[in-house]
């Protein structure tokens, strides 16, 4: 089932679409779809944006990951407005890395542990869940596991906070396109970074994007369940540049009516059959 | 039906633009390699099994693609004994597969580790896809190696010295119990997953097909050793309810 492409519209500023489906594997054993997406516009100018898609574990021990997920976009976009707030006397991409290290990742992180606690209070396990913590011998937040690719958006600076798998992709306004957020080598496709980890603040990637010095067309966050299903090998840079073109000829009101049957074909069986979400940020030119 | 004859009559088309950006979808590639042995212990009935064994596997596994939602399996074979050689060097799709027989090496000898160094190069860094699940690897062997001084196990570390050979999973059918070696768990590198055993040419066929739909199902499924181990044992219930499943580090 995939959710309709949604926007955020009106002038200038960032406009945000997304999308997300849930993926065929997931429809053929009845399991949800995984995945949240959300996005907060701060201003009336939409000149500050934040976005987050996140990808809560299909294994069988993270029982809870659709409830892990959710509450990490809501978490996340909740820090994300409070750092937002901070880098207006930010000067250089530097400091603005460091501070999204000090501040904006140790928040998450926090404040996703106490809503994860406050779920399980609210509604601790049944028994059945109960017996699979014990069977796996996991603490209760190892049940909401969940990855989180988180945008701070604002008039100069762009900055992405990722854990775990999951693709952010820079479209340039020249036409380039890059995949800011450092690799990590320990994602082999099975085993993935979490918030539901034990000293999580210190698996997240950071990049900071200085708009004065790199103008940004677009930001792509997507769920793994978007770039597995990706025929093209590499796939960023076909997907991107096909993106930009797009944009750039037919708008972004296309690519938003579209962005559902794109999430559609990446979670069916031809694709990854994985739940998929894409949130799309375009900067106004 | 319109008649197109009439001046009416008018063809559908569709709007021209691309499928999606990129250029379209496909299904998570599976590298599955089988090992043969083909030194010459192998000749007359055991071979015959062997290749029986694997055209019999064959289409049961292009079943099993098709009923499951995320995997398109890729077969390669490599035949190894005193020196590697590929039987199926590129991956073909294994519903496009045409088995054709495998030959024992007269007077070959058991050499592992330059097979394992093969499939090495075969799958090592930058070979494959980066959204390829983890890749699988089945050794077919009748008899313990016959490399000398530490030909196997430098053989064997350059096949896990790198990430995707680390993460393969390996599985070794041994052809007759005297085949059944610490060797053999060596390369499986498991002490959970268990060498198979056919007892008897006979039994080869029902083994290949217990392993390879076993390893297919593994390589979805992240690290749960127990759903193998059932698998390979006969009792697991093996639906593709098992797979596609990630957790963390």
């Amino acid at each position: 089932m995939t959710n309709p492409a949604d926007q955020s519209t009106g002038p200038g500023g960032w406009d945000v679409m997304t999308a997300s489906t849930r993926g065929a594997a997931h429809e053929a054993t009845g399991r949800p779809n995984q995945d949240a997406q959300g996005w907060r516009i701060l201003d009336p100018g939409r000149q500050l944006v934040i976005g987050a898609v996140a990808d809560g574990h299909g294994h069988s021990r993270h029982f809870r990951s659709e409830r892990g997920s959710r509450l990490a976009v809501e978490q996340g976009c909740e820090a994300g407005a409070a750092f937002a707030t901070t880098l207006g006397g930010l000067i250089d991409a530097d400091e603005v890395a460091a501070a999204a290290r000090a501040a904006l990742v140790p928040r998450v992180v926090e404040t996703w542990s106490r809503a994860v606690a406050e779920d399980y209070g609210r509604a601790p396990f049944s028994a059945e869940e109960e017996a699979t913590r014990v069977m796996y011998d996991d603490e209760a937040v190892i049940a909401y596991g969940s990855t989180l690719l988180l945008l701070v958006l604002g008039p100069r600076w762009a900055v992405v906070a990722q854990i775990g798998d999951g693709d952010v992709v820079l479209l340039h306004a020249d036409g380039g396109v890059e995949a800011p957020v450092p690799e990590d080598p320990s994602l082999d496709g099975h085993y993935t970074t979490s918030l539901c980890q034990s000293g999580a603040a210190d698996s997240f990637r950071v990049a900071v994007i200085d708009r004065s010095e790199t103008p940004i067309l677009g930001l792509l966050a997507a769920t793994d369940g978007f770039g597995n299903a990706q025929a093209a090998e590499p796939w960023q840079e076909a997907v991107g540049t096909d993106l930009s073109d797009m944009l750039r000829s037919k708008g972004a009101g296309w690519v938003r009516d579209r962005l559902g049957s794109w999430t559609e074909q990446c979670a069916s069986s031809e694709g990854s059959g994985d739940d998929t979400t894409v949130l799309l940020a375009v900067a106004d030119q | 039906m319109p008649d197109r004859s009439t001046s009416e009559w008018q063809p559908v088309i569709a709007e021209s633009e691309p499928v999606m950006p990129g250029g379209g979808v496909a299904r998570r590639p599976l590298h599955f390699i089988i090992m043969a042995d083909c030194s010459g212990s192998m000749t007359g009935d055991r071979m015959q099994a062997l290749n029986y064994a694997i055209a019999d596997m064959l289409p049961q596994l292009a079943d099993w693609e098709r009923d499951q939602l995320v995997a398109q399996v890729m077969v390669r074979v490599l035949g190894f004994a005193t020196v590697p050689m590929w039987h199926v060097p590129d991956p073909v799709p294994v519903a496009e597969m045409r088995w054709k027989a495998l030959h024992a090496v007269e007077g070959g000898y058991t050499n592992m580790g330059p097979a394992f160094r093969e499939v090495a190069a075969a799958i090592g860094p930058d070979r494959l896809e980066s959204r390829a699940l983890r890749p699988a690897i089945l050794l077919v062997t009748d008899g313990r190696p016959t490399d000398l001084g530490n030909e196997f196990a430098d053989g064997l570390a350059a096949l896990t010295s790198f990430p995707a050979g680390q993460a393969a999973l390996r599985l070794a059918i041994a052809i007759g119990r005297d085949a059944k070696s610490e060797f053999l768990d060596q390369f499986i590198g498991d002490p959970t997953v268990p060498v198979i055993v056919a007892g008897n040419t006979e039994e080869i066929a029902e083994r290949l097909v217990a392993a390879s739909i076993a390893v297919s199902r593994l390589s979805e499924s992240g690290a749960d050793h127990g759903a193998l181990v059932s698998q390979l044992l006969g009792t697991g219930s093996g639906g593709p309810e098992d797979s596609e499943d990630q957790t963390i580090l």
